[in-house]
């Protein structure tokens, strides 16, 4: 297309303007000739109107294209809707076979969904890939247009072709009876108090405000471009963790991959009080609290060595509860979950005697680490086996079912007076249950009858102040997600952007004087209604009353 | 009770009736337009500005409402659906106040006070009781979270509001074509859209005052965080006679109605909200009630509803209502985005240590914001000015709807409130 770029008023506009950079009179004639002008951007040229693209500028064109920016949102908002429909796996802590699983709850519909991969939608490349193309398209589009944006509206020319204002949005044209030079600085005073900065030539004004507006969206696509970025930036390792520790009453475990240990002090939960429910939901089981008192330790010595415990310096110490995670150095411990479940933390037997009657101790058995020997009085206790989780295996064999001390069980071999050499051995179970209890005869009992011990012995606690438990476990969920600074950042920007673009609007007023008619145009990107009240509050001022309804430009061409 | 809630609940009556007269007033004003011994002008100004003053009336009243009932019951009432919605009604007449302000157009007051008035209905839906907060609801983000999405909300219900009356004001009866037939039963569809949620309230406050009672026993199975099937049971209580009964449930107890002493059917097993079941069977009774309803009105306009309303609209610029919706849309997008998404990351991450996790709820949200950054990108095209964009308008505010409304019918999250 051939395209004669060089306007009437002697200025030589680059290809693709479409209003004259300087007087702004139409280059390029595409809507009928009375109707309002395009302002996009002033008419400036963009990049992408190049006239023979090759490849690049291809590309370039399509990523700055609104159309294909708003395809682009289209496409992603449906593919989020229908990541809705069923599930998403992640919502699964443990899901083995993700097909069978959508397969018998959701029926075939289900099966379908899940074989297309709707049930990893938000991890999904082509998900992903939408929200990079996103991305790049902000970035393109906003380069596209900000720099000639910046260019027509930092040389403005005051008088401008008639054409030009007689085409605006807000137009108003008349026979001005008063002095146009009094007059003009006469509505150049008025359009000042409305904060307008203004320029004269003559009897020719340009009157401006609030053009900062403009860069709104700019800035607020930035922060989108921010934010878009911190989000890919999560993907990074060593950015960032997620785990979750389980950790009963007393119990300080180390978190892993960190050097950091927790304790969990004390675990409390609290329900509403049925006087304090109403009507409909007295009885119900209404939380009112949950609470980890949590503190944290960094292990400063020994942290690696089998053989040695670490030394550990409590660095922090927090209340946990749901809306208040403890949060040292970027680490963010959650509550996440808890779990009534009593365990043992230490017991204070006595070795009773049975022939004597005597009885000897307490000794403290602790269930985490419990030492290797004890004393009972006369008599010594040696830890020979400890079972966390006792359990039988196949042949009968005692074994622990896993590390968790759910069930323990203890081995031990007492020496002393009146004891073989090589002592006897007994097995203990703290558990106060019955069918521990019987275990534990039963399996003393086959100890006699092989002759590893005499019977003599067993265990007892007696008081409930000799036993120390847990009732609940917390789970507590452990993060580090140093992206999050830029989030908010990306996230802050945005909203200045979006506030600048909003709340307030680009106005600006040309006018001209030729042979007493008054010729004068108005423009806003938003908000043409406080444009025409304005012109016409200014106009009524200096004299000239008109409704404002009747600035109306596209109103009379309709 | 104590005195706060019950001065809380008496206001909350006197500003629903305010409403219902502001919305009268506006009526007047707009019909009455076309009465005769009178100057249009002067009638409409004079009674646009008698229903405006209703509606500050009933505004304060709601503020009174609002705000002894925060008194009273010891936490801000946004925490249930019935506080939600209330709250989302207070904050479209604040909207609608704002626009008002700007515009000064009765036209669009004629249709935001209905709609205020019919959330209002809906939360009455709801148990009103104040409820204690749960742990996870209490957090000072939350608050913030919740009010200024709900007021970014308010903002597109008003856009949607004027972009109705535009549609209404543009739609043209007397084309025959294809085009222009489609384009008449759409508008139509919009209105009728309206009528059903106006039947729903009928058919769930008309069982409630005949006392309607039905009961089931529903067993359910989900999988809890070691992977162990765990199976509960629950009671389902019904409002509305059960045409659809809970998945996988007996009947412990059901009054008959018109003879029916049975459910129909079974909820499917994949509506997997909280109480799908009966949430299904109010949406059923909706469109039954709703169908009837729009049937009556025929019956005595003989023609449809928007044509109906389309001559009254006469003599009012389109151009004008386009930005009042526009401007609306615009004033409410940035609130939007810091109270629905920015206020709502920050509280996820307090919360639930994670700023986003694509729970269905915040998938909405992100749904309608990507809906409204599409209907801001296409209206600075040319093509998409006008009739188009009020359409956009106008879904849009049927995408907030689902997100607020229809999420937790179908969808079961972390967000869900107890419901209907
Ligand atoms: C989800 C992503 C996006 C959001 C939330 C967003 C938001 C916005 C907003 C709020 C505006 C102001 C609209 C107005 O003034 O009426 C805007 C303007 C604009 N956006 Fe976006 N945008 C996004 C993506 C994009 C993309 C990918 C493009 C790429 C072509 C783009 C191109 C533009 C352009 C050209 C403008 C007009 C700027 C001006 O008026 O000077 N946007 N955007």
């Amino acid at each position: 297309m051939f395209q004669n770029t060089k306007c009437e008023c002697g200025h030589q506009n680059p290809t693709g303007t479409v209003l004259c950079e300087s007087c702004g009179k139409p280059l390029v004639e595409d809507l009928p000739l009375d109707s309002p002008l395009e302002m996009r951007y002033d008419g400036a040229a963009r990049r992408s109107q190049k006239a023979n693209p090759d490849l690049i500028d291809r590309v370039w064109n399509f990523f700055s294209s609104v159309k294909i920016a708003v395809y682009l949102i289209v496409i992603t908002l449906i593919g989020a809707a229908i990541g809705t429909i069923y599930p998403q796996e992640n919502t699964f802590i443990n899901l083995d076979d993700p097909a069978q699983y959508y397969k018998d709850t959701y029926g075939t519909w289900g099966q379908i969904y899940q074989t297309l991969g709707f049930s990893r939608t938000y991890e999904s490349w082509w998900f992903v890939g939408l929200l990079v193309m996103i991305g790049t398209s902000l970035v393109i589009c906003s380069l596209d247009r900000v720099l000639p944006l910046y260019k027509a509206l930092s040389k403005q020319q005051v008088r401008k072709h008639l054409t030009f204002i007689n085409r605006q949005q807000t137009v108003y044209s008349g026979t001005l009876e008063q002095d146009p030079e009094a007059w003009t600085a006469a509505f150049e005073q008025q359009l000042k108090r409305k904060r307008y900065r203004v320029w004269r030539d003559g009897t020719a004004l340009l009157a401006e405000k609030n053009r900062f507006s403009r860069w709104g969206p700019y800035i607020n696509h930035i922060g989108l471009i921010v934010f878009l970025l911190a989000v890919l930036g999560r993907g990074v390792p060593a950015w960032h963790m997620d785990q979750y520790v389980s950790i009963d009453e007393g119990q300080t475990k180390p978190i892993p991959n960190t050097n950091y240990y927790v304790k969990n002090e004390k675990f409390t939960v609290e329900f509403y009080k049925d006087e304090e429910l109403p009507e409909g939901l007295k009885g119900t089981n209404r939380a009112k609290l949950y609470e980890t008192k949590a503190v944290l330790y960094a292990c400063t010595q020994y942290c690696d060595d089998p053989v040695k415990d670490p030394v550990l310096t409590e660095v922090e110490k927090h209340d946990i509860h749901v809306n208040s995670p403890l949060s040292y150095k970027g680490l963010k411990l959650y509550q996440y979950n808890y779990e009534e479940r009593i365990r043992l933390i230490s017991v204070r037997p006595m070795l009773v005697d049975s022939q004597t009657g005597q009885s000897y101790g307490p000794f403290d058995l602790p269930m985490n680490n419990p030492p290797l020997t004890y004393k009972a009085g006369p008599y010594t206790l040696k830890l020979s086996d400890v079972f966390p989780d006792f359990g039988m295996d196949e042949q009968n064999r005692p074994m622990t079912k896993s590390r968790d001390p759910n069930n323990p069980a203890f081995v031990f071999i007492v020496t002393g007076p009146g004891l073989p050499e090589d002592g006897e051995i007994y097995i203990y179970f703290p558990l106060p249950t019955a069918e521990d209890k019987t275990l534990q005869q039963q399996i003393n009992a086959s100890f006699q009858k092989s002759g590893n011990n005499s019977g003599r012995f067993s265990f007892q606690v007696g008081k409930m102040e000799n036993v120390k438990f847990s009732q609940y476990t917390t789970y507590l969920n452990v993060r580090v997600d140093r992206a999050m600074p830029y989030i908010w950042v990306g996230a802050a920007i945005s909203m200045i952007g979006l506030v600048m673009g909003f709340y307030w609007q680009h106005r600006r007023i040309w006018l001209r004087i030729d042979d007493g008619k008054l010729s004068l145009g108005a423009h806003t990107n938003k908000n043409t209604y406080g444009i025409r009240a304005e012109v016409a509050a200014a106009l009524g001022k200096t004299g000239i009353q008109v409704d404002p309804k009747a600035l109306d430009n596209r109103r009379n061409t309709r | 009770m104590n005195s706060w809630l019950h001065t809380s609940s008496n206001a909350f009556i006197v500003a629903f009736f305010l409403y219902c007269f502001s919305f009268i007033g506006y009526a007047v004003a707009v019909a009455g337009r076309r009465w005769s011994n009178r100057d249009p002008e002067a009638h409409t100004k004079r009674w646009g500005r008698i229903a405006f003053a209703l509606a500050i009336l009933g505004w304060i009243a709601h503020l009174t409402f609002f705000f002894t009932r925060w008194k009273g019951g010891g936490h801000i009432p946004t925490s249930n659906m019935y506080e939600f919605m209330t709250f989302l009604g207070m904050a479209i007449m604040f909207a609608f106040i704002v626009v008002n302000l700007i515009y000064k157009n009765p036209l669009v007051g004629a249709f935001a006070t209905p709609l205020v008035v019919i959330i209002i209905a809906y939360a009455s839906v709801f148990p009103s009781e104040v409820q204690p907060l749960i742990p996870a609801l209490n957090s000072i983000w939350l608050k913030v979270h919740v009010t200024t999405a709900a007021t970014g909300e308010a903002f597109f219900a008003v856009g949607f509001a004027a972009a109705l009356v535009q549609l209404l004001r543009v739609v043209d009866f007397s084309r025959t074509d294809k085009a222009g037939k489609r384009q008449q039963r759409w508008v139509e569809g919009v209105l009728f859209f309206i009528i059903i949620v106006v039947g729903f309230l009928v058919s769930v406050f008309g069982f409630r005052a005949g006392g309607y009672h039905a009961e089931f026993r529903q067993e359910q199975f989900r999988i809890d965080q070691q992977g162990n099937e765990v199976s509960t049971v629950a009671k389902v209580e019904y409002g509305l006679p059960p045409i659809v009964k809970p998945y996988n449930s007996e009947t412990l107890s059901m009054d008959s109605f018109l003879g029916v002493d049975k459910p129909l059917f079974e909820a499917p097993s994949w509506m997997n909200g909280v109480n799908a079941g009966r949430k299904l069977n109010t949406v059923i009774w909706s469109i039954i009630s709703g169908l009837i309803l729009y049937g009556l009105i025929r019956l005595v306009l003989r023609k449809p509803l928007a044509a109906k309303i389309h001559p009254y609209l006469d003599g009012i610029d389109p151009e004008d209502l386009d930005e009042i919706s526009y401007r609306a849309i615009a004033i409410g997008f940035p609130v939007f985005t810091l109270g629905a998404l920015i206020f709502a990351m920050i509280w996820a991450q307090i919360a639930w240590s994670r700023f986003w996790g694509w729970d269905p709820k915040e998938v909405w949200a992100l749904i309608t914001w990507l809906f409204y950054s599409a209907y801001l990108h296409l209206r600075l095209s040319r093509g998409w000015q006008g009739t188009r964009s009020a359409w956009l308008a106008v879904i849009g505010f049927i995408v907030v709807l689902f997100t607020l409304i229809g999420v937790n019918l179908v969808i079961a999250g972390l967000h869900s409130y107890a419901g209907v």
